[in-house]
């Protein structure tokens, strides 16, 4: 074998395999900054359908007697005290839509009640009537900020009260009364997660 | 800086899934006895190898599709939640994440039978290898950074989550054998012992929150989620948290004491010419059968929610909203309770296919008689490769140009240039020397990266140190 052939051989190409191997090694990871995924914050807004209900009108009428009041209530409420629900949620709208083909007005009060059964938040809004006998919509928004957020993240327990106001010519519902009161709602929940 | 590289190393597992396993600069290279694990017809070019336990071959494989650290953590002053927020949703449910890992154990080889070239050769050895993949779970990311307010009517394909992960030891014995001067056979048998494998690639469902009929909104829950995984739960079980507990654990398991499965890989080669080569092999046809040490998690049911309902038992029917509550809890419970169920399985390795044609060129010509050299063979050589690997939701595919060069006996080299799904200007360079019968090879592609990995959509690293006797090891 020709030594001068190899060691041109090895002239020329010694210095790329250097090469090759310097920026291997001094390969590295530039102009980035890993700290930044500590920034990270989620802010996803979860909906969720809530209370529904549909009333006759005749419904309100009981042994020719007007109902003046409804009430229910749901106890267990375990989602916001809920540690995660704590440590991350920023606020809550609870949205109500209520149609009402009933020429009387209904008022609804929703109450959130603590484990001991003490009040912690309160908001109602009326309905309103329907002389015409063709739905009425009304729209209400209850929003949960701050304090009121920090009250309803100590609540188990939630009361629903149908009021129905005395009528202004004095009539009253009864079996025969048409019309009807239907109530949607849904919540918003809107967090804010830093990872 | 460790800490920001394993960081790094470990957002990009849990990102995603990659196209890891091409070794697109090994595949042919046979001055390296380890191209033989990729093409068991590949004629090595010694009568007999051992490698150094341990050191024969490192491979590290990192990898992921349209995005690169870079892309998220360039320090641009950029917000770094709209950049996430943009890539979520600039990726799609087919872009990946993906990490190999492959370490040889020990290994050897020897030629034998008839002729003074031998026309047989049998290689044996045993390697680690840890496998990630992980597709982008786009709408599960969607769901968690927007939350379903602002998604009305949009499904979310619960199918988006696939991913799986193994350690697998692999014991291994391959034969080539000569059949006449233009074919070359070969076929290599394993088995495979998986160590750990976590897996979740048929899920199905969805999850959608329309305009309601009774309600504002209306919730549809179609649940079918299963995560198998093996391995696992003695080291969550055994109820300590001694890391060196569940690493002795895992030793033992390395020699057979896994999960058995049983590959083949063929290989053959075929050279019409002498300057003309074609080859083709077929890598990881084989199975895991996972029997012991198995827990498979579910969540399956459909339920469609629209709330609370009704109110006021007075007026509006007999049940209370406190009735109605407990039984939307129960049916929600009931949902997403989680199955836990000692199920068997059987997984499928990666299957991989490798082809190529080459083309041989340049004798040396010895100065002293102005003569071609003596059977040093040809100096050069180009060709063209092609890759694909079989994946959870879809084959992968690579396409390869190289040229080889014998530079002196003791220093081949090869460089490559890729185009697979990570990038289309992946230029990859081999060397392999050898100083007596020490042999030493190193591999990287993705080289134009280097000087800024964070860059690269993907990178690999490979190298090894073998002994080498006989016919191109002895000049």
């Amino acid at each position: 074998m020709d030594i001068n052939w190899l060691a041109m051989q090895r002239r020329t190409y010694f210095p790329l395999f250097i090469l090759v191997i310097i920026s291997l090694a001094t390969s590295c990871v530039k102009d980035v900054d890993f700290d930044q995924a500590e920034d990270v914050v989620l802010t996803p807004v979860i909906t969720s359908s809530a209370l529904f209900t549909e009333v006759e009108a005749s419904r309100f009428s009981e042994n020719g007697m007007e109902l003046e009041t409804v009430r229910d209530s749901i106890a267990n409420i375990e989602i916001f005290t809920d540690q995660f629900v704590i440590d991350n949620l920023v606020k809550v709208e609870l949205v109500f839509e209520v149609s009402n083909s009933i020429n009387r007005t209904f008022g609804l009060q929703i109450e959130f009640l603590n484990e001991a059964d003490e009040l912690q938040n309160e908001f109602s809004f009326d309905a309103l009537p329907s002389p015409s006998g063709n739905d009425v919509l009304t729209e209400f928004t209850a929003v949960f900020e701050d304090e009121s957020l920090e009250a309803l993240k100590t609540s188990q327990k939630m009361v629903i009260t149908l009021s129905l106001y005395p009528s202004t010519d004095g009539t009253f519902l009864n079996e025969n009364s048409t019309g009807k009161i239907g109530l949607k709602s849904k919540g918003l929940f809107y967090f804010n997660i830093s990872l | 800086m460790i800490i920001k590289r394993i960081v790094f190393i470990l957002l990009m597992l849990f990102m995603h899934y990659s196209f890891s396993q091409n070794k697109q600069i090994l595949f042919g290279f046979n001055d390296i006895p380890q191209s033989t694990l990729i093409n068991p017809s590949t004629t090595l070019d010694n009568d007999w190898f051992m490698g150094f336990p341990l050191l024969s071959q490192f491979h590290f494989n990192l990898g992921s599709s349209n995005v690169s650290a870079y892309d998220l953590f360039a320090d641009d002053g950029k917000d770094f939640n709209s950049k996430l927020r943009s890539l979520i949703f600039q990726l799609d449910s087919n872009d990946f994440f993906t990490s190999t890992q492959q370490l040889e154990v020990f290994t050897g080889g020897f030629s034998f039978g008839r002729g003074v070239e031998k026309d047989r050769y049998l290689t044996f050895g045993m390697y680690i290898e840890t496998d990630v993949i992980a597709y982008h779970p786009k709408d599960y990311a969607i769901l968690a950074y927007e939350g379903n307010a602002s998604n009305i009517g949009k499904v979310f394909d619960l199918s988006d989550l696939n991913a799986s992960g193994e350690m697998v030891s692999v014991f291994h014995v391959g034969m080539t054998k000569k059949l006449n001067s233009k074919f070359t056979i070969g076929g290599r048998a394993k088995i495979y012992n998986s160590i750990i494998n976590v897996n979740s690639t048929k899920n199905r469902g969805s999850f959608v929150t329309r305009e309601g009929q009774n309600n504002l909104l209306e919730h549809s829950f179609d649940l079918d989620l299963r995560v198998n995984t093996s391995g696992i739960a003695s080291l969550a079980g055994d109820n300590s948290n001694d890391v060196s507990e569940d690493i002795k654990t895992l030793r033992r398991r390395l020699l057979l004491g896994g999960n058995l499965g049983l590959g083949l890989d063929f290989g053959i080669t075929y050279q019409p010419k002498d300057q003309w080569t074609v080859e083709a092999s077929l890598q990881d046809f084989g199975f895991i059968r996972h029997t012991k040490d198995i827990e498979t998690y579910g969540v399956k049911g459909n339920y469609v929610f629209e709330g609370i309902n009704p109110l006021f038992p007075e007026v509006a029917g007999g049940q209370t909203a406190e009735d109605y509550w407990n039984e939307v809890a129960d049916n929600f419970e009931d949902i997403f309770e989680l199955d836990t169920t000692v199920t068997k399985y059987t997984t499928w390795r990666p299957l991989k296919f490798n082809a190529a044609v080459r083309y041989a060129f340049g004798k040396k010509t010895s100065k002293e008689c102005n003569c071609l050299a003596d059977d040093v063979g040809y100096l050069n050589s180009v060709g063209a490769q092609l890759y694909a690997i079989n994946r959870p939701r879809a084959p992968q595919l690579a396409l390869t140009t190289y040229y080889y060069r014998r530079i002196f006996e003791g220093l081949r080299v090869k460089a490559t240039y890729t185009i697979d799904p990570f990038s289309y200007y992946n230029v990859g360079l081999g060397i392999s020397t050898q100083l007596g019968a020490l042999h030493m090879y190193l591999m990287a592609d993705n080289l134009l990266d280097y000087q800024n990995l964070a860059k690269a959509q993907s990178a690999s690293l490979q190298f090894g140190l073998n002994l080498v006797f006989g016919r191109g090891g002895k000049q």
